[in-house]
């Protein structure tokens, strides 16, 4: 190699580094890779192919000279095919006496493809990037053992570059999932009422409900409100499955539960409604537990009806407590025109339910033990004169400590009313 | 997870085994899509080494039901726990299943 050959290719080398060391965005990324290729490979035209390890195929969006448009092709095809599979470099002289070369491209572009260059990019770990080649020698060889060296230096660094712009794609869409995780979980939790006491200006009764959500935002939720003045409407639910999808299904079901409450009407009528409302164009599957109950806060008569959810506890004063009956029901959205039944139970001043979701039996320590219903009912069972605010929290430290270390995978949800007459 | 099928007859059964939560419940509904798109209607399901179903396990045997239900074809669900009944009854989901104590009666009501 003369010594003004390697100064122009050092120079060459030194202005595709420089390029290429500012540039984060792959769009951006390919088009000046080829061009300072075509440059300084003293060549007519150049191409890029990016290999995609889930289809095992090559794909290019930027021809020089041509329109951008996307075209795929699975390695082992074509020379820049054959190049990604056998990982070894193709010194073509002229291209139409090779047998990999398909000259359709040739024919729709009016080109004469003559000589080839062609070699693999690999990044820092040795693993395949993508497939460089170069076309049409300028001075009508063919591409020489420097020109080789030269695509070699220039490959490693466009393949470190294109790694680089890959990482950084992957980075930035994880980043925004997670964002679009974390606003999900934060409308989910503002959706619930938190101001507590709740009922001030009431001491006829008493309610406290808190969750604690898991890491991945799931669809637990908790709702209360005054029906009219002696009727108190205090409802738990529990979605199918986790993520976005739960926690869009848990807002629709609160709205609609709520949407269905109308004074005088039966817990089992509002449910029977609510869930013809979920059940139809729900082709995901989706569906709701849920417990709804109806606090007469004159009598302490109970009306409720259960849609599949876990049956909650009546917890007497002095702390003895037993799981309530089931109704007829099923969880919310399985299917239309279901029947949900009614009960009535009567509760005696400082009598209160306690109402959960299955992240509180469920809840697992790192041996795999389940907090278990046995656990929660000794809990229950060490209440007695305790107000609801303290019985909720204090249960989510029973819960806690029984858990110690192990990961928290499901909502963990307790809602608490007493009725003290 | 492990789901070994068998053919026996007309009908395919399914035996899944370990757990059916959030983290698997993909993955058996991938499988009960596969036999599905085979052009299978007739299904058992055996739940006999089924450990635990979460809420999430439960959609995928309804979204198994549903499809079953638009093209004709049948679903049955055998050899539960009683820790598995237990989540599908809690649920309300029991009435809306066939369900037979072992796979052969499975089998004839599928």
């Amino acid at each position: 190699m003369s010594e003004n050959h390697q100064v122009r290719n050092l120079n060459a080398l030194l202005e595709v580094a420089k390029a290429l060391g500012g540039e984060m965005q792959l769009d951006n990324l390919l088009p000046i890779i080829l061009q300072k290729t075509t440059e300084v490979m003293d060549a007519d035209r150049s191409s890029l192919f990016i290999y995609d390890e889930s289809t095992n195929e090559l794909w290019s969006k930027v021809a020089e000279g041509l329109d951008e448009k996307e075209i795929r092709f699975p390695v082992g095809i074509g020379i820049a095919g054959d190049v990604a599979k056998t990982l070894k470099t193709a010194n073509i002289i002229d291209a139409y006496d090779d047998d990999r070369f398909n000259p359709e491209f040739d024919k729709k572009t009016n080109y004469r493809t003559k000589s080839v260059l062609c070699m693999p990019m690999m990044n820092n770990e040795g693993n395949l990037v993508g497939v460089v080649q170069v076309l049409n020698k300028k001075d009508g060889e063919s591409f020489g053992s420097q020109d080789e060296n030269l695509l070699e230096a220039l490959s490693v660094q466009a393949g470190v570059a294109i790694q680089r712009a890959q990482l950084l794609v992957a980075f930035v869409e994880k980043q925004r999932i997670q964002e679009s995780l974390k606003l999900a979980a934060d409308i989910q939790m503002g959706m619930l009422p938190k101001n507590f006491p709740a009922f001030p200006d009431r001491d006829d009764f008493d309610l406290f409900a808190s969750i604690i959500p898991a890491k991945e935002v799931g669809g637990d939720f908790y709702d209360f409100f005054l029906i009219d003045e002696e009727h108190l409407c205090f409802v738990i639910g529990d979605v199918s499955g986790k993520g976005v999808p739960a926690a869009l299904f848990m807002a629709v079901t609160k709205t609609h539960v709520a949407a269905s409450t109308i004074p005088g009407v039966e817990p089992s009528d509002i449910l029977f409604r609510a869930n013809n409302d979920l059940s139809k164009d729900n082709d995901q599957g989706m569906f709701c537990t849920i417990f709804y109950g109806i606090l007469n806060t004159k009598t302490g008569e109970v009306h409720y009806s259960n849609g599949g959810h876990n049956p909650p506890y009546i917890v007497r004063e002095d702390g003895t407590n037993e799981q309530l009956d089931g109704t007829e029901g099923i969880a919310l959205g399985v299917m239309g025109d279901m029947d949900f039944g009614v009960k009535t139970i009567t509760l005696e001043k400082g009598d209160s339910m306690y109402l959960y979701t299955d992240g509180v039996n469920e809840a697992m320590d790192a041996g795999g033990n389940e907090y278990s219903y046995e656990r929660l009912e000794e809990y229950l069972r060490s209440t007695a004169g305790k107000k609801s605010t303290e019985i909720v929290s204090g249960s989510l430290d029973d819960i806690n400590s029984f858990v110690g270390s192990a990961e928290q995978s499901d909502d963990i949800t307790v809602l608490m009313v007493k009725y003290t007459g | 997870m492990e789901i070994r099928d068998k053919k026996e007859g007309e009908v395919i059964i399914l035996e899944p085994v370990g757990r059916i939560d959030t983290n698997t419940s993909g993955e058996f509904e991938d499988k009960i899509v596969e036999v599905l798109d085979r052009g299978e209607t007739r299904f058992v399901i055996d739940l006999k080494e089924i450990d635990y179903i979460s809420s999430a396990g439960l959609r995928v045997f309804l979204m198994a039901a549903k499809k079953l239900k638009s093209s004709g074809g049948s679903f049955v669900l055998c050899s539960m726990s009683d820790h598995i009944k237990e989540v599908f009854d809690i649920s309300g989901f029991t009435p809306i299943f066939t369900i037979t104590s072992d796979q052969a009666t499975g089998a004839e009501a599928a």
